[in-house]
């Protein structure tokens, strides 16, 4: 690390902002002109997440039973759960892991020929096919070519299997080289160790072949497919242009699908839908039937936006229509203005004046709400939290909160104006009620109203304490255009994706990085599939520094 | 929720679909074949988490111990001569650490350490450039050094047996036991997976059981040494996280080889999961229910001594809906109330006593096994902990710690304590006592001079 020093604090945008101007001195520098010796900063070994490991044995072996499910929840961090400095080990995962190898080997040999496609162990031997077996498997498994130790290694596994009394078929050896393999590091970690010749100083590239496993996993959250590995082989990711090449490819490919979705999952807190339960005595039209369908209407909005769209946040934030089938789009009501039949999902317009991109959702709405009304703290939160990348204290310690009982005479708005008016809580919800005020036309399951308790919805709150748009908004439409303009949530947006994107906070000495990222989504019009393809071309993603193979004087928990 | 597979040969139904039947059908179990209880019953200790502190007001027993008129407790009544209920205790080790009320009542309760520094959890006062990050807990738990202490004279299946129902997220809120500094435990969640790692071996015929036990050792083996070449690549800090991951593997070969020294009760429990996640809100009590089950059982047939049940994690939302008369909210949100407000009140009286009804099951289950002269809770001290002492003040002081069956004799129960104010570290070195792996202090030394006065 320069000068020793290793600060990891998560970053604010506002603080990014500030400390660009120790490098460069905020020159636009663009990644060709930064040395490589800056914003190198190293992600620690990391595993696989469940979900990478469940696309990873589908894209590997074609199991699609999703067989991580049952490991040990990761340590969630920074809004994520693929960080790699907090992901730790236990005793219950490494057990876990034994015996998802060996369900995943065992319904892996149902299909033997499909495992040894061109060798037959009658014809060419057992022997003959058990190596080519482990060469060819065991170079997609570990994403790179095998040693020769490690062939020997796997080759000593089969042999015991196929030579043990009670075991003792071609099948048996497959399958115990398959477990291994499934519990080997070289599958549930992902080194990247770099090259050995530094390119200057300290720095490292890394080889082709640990360059497409990053791309792979950053883009799709699983390995690299048939072309990744030719390339890699031909030791073709080398430069800039073949990276940013490949990653465009992968961006046009189904398997982005799982990373718009892994990501948005996270993002925009989907996992918290699933928990949601309502007080149907206030909705009647609220049903638990209506969370999956909520949370597909984001999940098939964001992805069309971005890999079929036109691919900016603005549509993200701001768009006039979304996706439903005609359970959904009843439950919506007139704010769909096309008529929708069936149980499929389509595209559908939206009404302009009441409803903007994934923010007024149904299921975002009735989220960030209380069972029995709305809640303007939790939607002020959520877009100070998650679009503007504020962290809000927890309420202090010693303080009672009480939220408001209903009260047939007056809105929501007005209780919660009350309590917002109180000194204590003032502080913190000034920045919090103002914003979920704007949210008042949808009611706590995200239907629409025009009025609550036989009085007019107040729509309107101001906005205080941002970068960059501050001011008096009247309803969640005017909000989200504001929204899809400040660069505040712009910059947001772009830190999200590279905390998703490299497994690791945003540090101090990323500031060149983020702001090549922050400079290339300005000028792509903040599309977001650019944005990604920017994430293959930093310092940050391009190189590391040598492997310490002695402790680092400074180091520690992290 | 799929149920789970049975096997044609299961030889008797322990635990069943409703409390009534589970006690008497012990006694009906037939003893299994080749399976006997060896030497003296062994000591065991148990772990029992729930959240959000309690309704203080009313919590502790009257002068006579006689519960069964007790708001909370009732259910407790049969058991109270095993019980001791301690007023008083307080985690002043949570009030020195970092970390808010939350974090650091569940990182302390049983390390008796403080939170270490680190960037991972956002804490306190975290305005945007001005953020406060914790890391994990900051010491080895009691559980698990116990464990530890006494892997070092048998070896168990299992070196310990943390279990959870709806615990869900893996953060510093969500963790109270912890391998080391830094190395959180995570419990086993999922009903069904847990069914197959503690019985499976019970049922399957021992011929097949030796072949699984043998193709993994080869497996393993060869793991391992593929971990050790894997390591020589690596820098420093990566070498140590890989370090532990190898050391797992190394325990779990230890353990593969294990024969359980079943005993007379031990069986393969009947679990009558009905359809629908065990993770849905409304499956905590059936998910609940399954793992006191085969939490008892894995005691019954000795797979291991030490284990925990928690319950949700701290700042726990679980929604009681079934409970008749809680409004659909969460326990976290119920427990913020002012004092004043009745209605939530009640609610937090209908959680707490919901959850005393739980410990009576698990109770009754353990008292219902007998071995040789004591019962399965005599021979165990199960620990009610919980990281705060009320929820809506976040105390961490006067936490409602019980203790039920006397650990062989240990503890003299029937009784309760009033500590004034003695740390909860003094509690966690009476179970080490207890325990017979004595410590003089645990955690933090200054709150934890000696053990709890008045417990035996």
């Amino acid at each position: 690390m320069p000068q020793g020093i290793k600060v990891c604090v998560l970053v604010s945008v506002t603080f990014l902002l500030s400390c660009n101007g120790a490098i460069g001195g905020g020159e636009r520098a663009a990644n060709d002109g930064v040395a490589k010796s800056l914003c190198v900063v190293d992600t620690p070994i990391r595993r696989l997440t469940r979900f990478e490991y469940n696309r990873t044995v589908r894209d590997l072996l074609g199991d699609t039973s999703n067989p991580a499910d049952v490991l040990p929840p990761e340590e969630e961090v920074a809004g994520f759960n693929n960080q790699a400095a907090a992901l730790t080990s236990s005793d219950l995962l490494i057990e876990q892991y034994m015996k998802v190898a060996e369900d995943v080997s065992a319904r892996a040999v149902g299909n033997i020929a499909a495992l040894v496609p061109d060798c037959n162990p009658t014809l060419d031997g057992e022997d003959t096919c058990g190596l080519s077996f482990i060469e060819d498997f065991g170079k997609r498994a570990f994403r790179r070519p095998l040693s020769q130790s490690e062939r020997d290694r796997f080759k000593s596994v089969f042999d015991w299997a196929v030579n043990d009394a009670d075991l003792g078929r071609f099948e048996d050896g497959i399958q115990v080289v398959l477990e291994a393999m499934l519990q080997s590091p070289s599958f549930l970690y992902r080194p990247e160790l770099g090259e050995e010749t530094p390119v200057e100083g300290d720095v490292v590239p890394f080889t082709s072949w640990e360059m497409a496993t990053k791309l792979s996993y950053m883009l799709w959250n699983s390995m690299p497919d048939a072309e990744l590995f030719a390339v890699a082989e031909a030791d073709e990711l080398r430069t800039k242009e073949q990276i940013a090449a490949q990653a465009t490819r992968m961006l046009e490919d189904e398997k982005a699908r799982d990373l718009i979705r892994n990501f948005h999952t996270q993002w925009l807190l989907l996992t918290h839908l699933d928990s949601v339960s309502k007080d149907t005595g206030v909705y009647p039209a609220y049903d638990d039937a209506l969370r999956p369908l909520w949370k597909e209407e984001i999940q098939t909005f964001v992805e069309h936006v971005i890999l079929e769209g036109d691919g900016s946040l603005r549509t993200l934030l701001t768009a006039d229509y979304s996706f439903m089938n005609e359970e959904l789009a009843s439950f919506y009501g007139t704010d769909v203005l096309d008529s929708v039949t069936g149980p499929e999902f389509r595209q559908v317009q939206l009404d302009p004046d009441s409803r903007a991109g994934f923010l007024t959702s149904a299921g975002l709405m009735a989220t960030h709400a209380n069972a029995n009304q709305s809640s303007p703290v939790f939607r002020g939160k959520f877009v100070r939290e998650q679009l503007m990348c504020n962290t809000l204290p927890p309420p202090p310690a010693d303080l009672v909160i009480e939220p408001p009982e209903l009260d047939p005479n007056k809105t929501t708005k007005e209780q919660f104006e009350e309590i917002g008016a109180n000194p204590a809580c003032a502080g913190c919800h000034t920045l919090m009620n103002p914003i979920g005020f704007i949210f008042e036309h949808y009611d706590g399951v995200g239907q629409w109203r025009d009025q609550q308790n036989g009085k007019d919805i107040d729509a309107t709150g101001e906005v205080v304490q941002t970068d960059d748009i501050d001011g008096i908004y009247d309803g969640a439409v005017e909000l989200a255009d504001a929204l899809a303009g400040s660069t505040q949530v712009q910059e947001c947006v772009s830190s999200q994706w590279f905390r998703f994107a490299y497994n690791r906070t945003v540090t101090q000495e990323d500031s060149c990085s983020v702001e090549q990222l922050n400079d290339v989504f300005r000028s792509s019009g903040f599309n977001i599939k650019g944005l990604l393809v920017t994430l293959t071309q930093t310092n940050a993603f391009l190189y590391r520094r040598a492997v310490e193979l002695e402790p680092n004087a400074t180091g520690g928990a992290q | 929720m799929k149920r789970i597979k049975r096997r044609a040969m299961l030889k008797g139904t322990l635990f069943g679909g409703t409390v009534a039947i589970g006690l008497p059908m012990l006694d009906a179990m037939l003893p299994r074949t080749g399976a006997a209880q060896t030497g003296a019953a062994p000591k065991r200790i148990v772990f029992w988490f729930t959240a959000n502190g309690t309704r203080q007001d009313i919590w502790s027993p009257p002068g006579n111990m006689d519960l069964s008129g007790h708001p909370l407790h009732a259910a407790m009544a049969p058991f109270s001569n095993k019980l001791i209920f301690l007023d008083g205790v307080d985690q002043d080790v949570a009030y020195d650490s970092i970390g808010d009320g939350h974090q650091t009542g569940m990182a302390c309760v049983l390390t008796n350490a403080e939170i270490l520094p680190g960037t991972l959890f956002c804490e306190g006062n975290c305005d945007a450039g001005n953020e406060q990050y914790v890391g994990w807990g900051g010491g080895q738990s009691v559980d698990q050094y116990i464990a530890d202490e006494i892997a070092k004279d048998v070896i168990t299946k299992f070196k310990s047996l943390e279990l959870g129902v709806q615990v869900r997220s893996s953060t510093v809120w969500s963790r109270m036991s912890y391998s080391a500094p830094d190395q959180p435990v995570p419990p086993r969640e999922d009903p069904n997976e847990n069914f197959t790692d503690l019985f499976s071996d019970i049922e399957s015929d021992p011929f097949a059981l030796q072949l699984i036990q043998r193709r993994r050792k080869s497996v393993l083996d060869a793991v391992m040494e593929d971990h050790a070449a894997f390591q020589n690549r690596l820098g420093y800090d990566d070498k140590q996280k890989l370090d532990k991951h190898l050391q797992s593997i190394r325990d779990l070969e230890n353990r593969l080889n294990v024969t359980t020294n079943f005993g007379e009760a031990c069986g393969q429990p009947e679990l009558n999961l009905p359809g629908g996640s065990y993770e849905q809100n409304d499956m905590y009590p059936v998910t609940g229910k399954a793992q006191m089950d085969m939490l008892v059982m894995a005691l019954a047939c000795d797979l291991t001594r030490v284990a925990s049940l928690q319950w949700s994690r701290s700042v726990s939302g679980v929604r009681f809906n079934w409970v008749p008369q809680i409004l659909d909210e969460g326990h976290h949100g119920l427990s913020h109330y002012d004092d004043g407000n009745g209605s939530a009140r009640a609610d937090l009286l209908e959680i707490n006593k919901w959850y005393s009804e739980q410990f009576a099951y698990l109770l009754g289950l353990m008292d219902g096994i007998q071995e040789g002269d004591n019962t399965l809770l005599d021979n165990t001290v199960v620990v009610w902990v919980n990281e705060l002492g009320k929820g809506n003040s976040h105390t961490r002081r006067d936490i409602p710690f019980i203790l039920a069956g006397g650990c062989q004799g240990y503890f003299n129960t029937g009784q309760h304590i009033d500590s004034a104010g003695e740390p909860h570290g003094k509690l966690l070195v009476s179970l080490t006592h207890a325990m017979d792996k004595p410590v003089n202090t645990f955690g933090v030394p200054q709150y934890s001079q000696g053990p709890l006065s008045g417990l035996t």
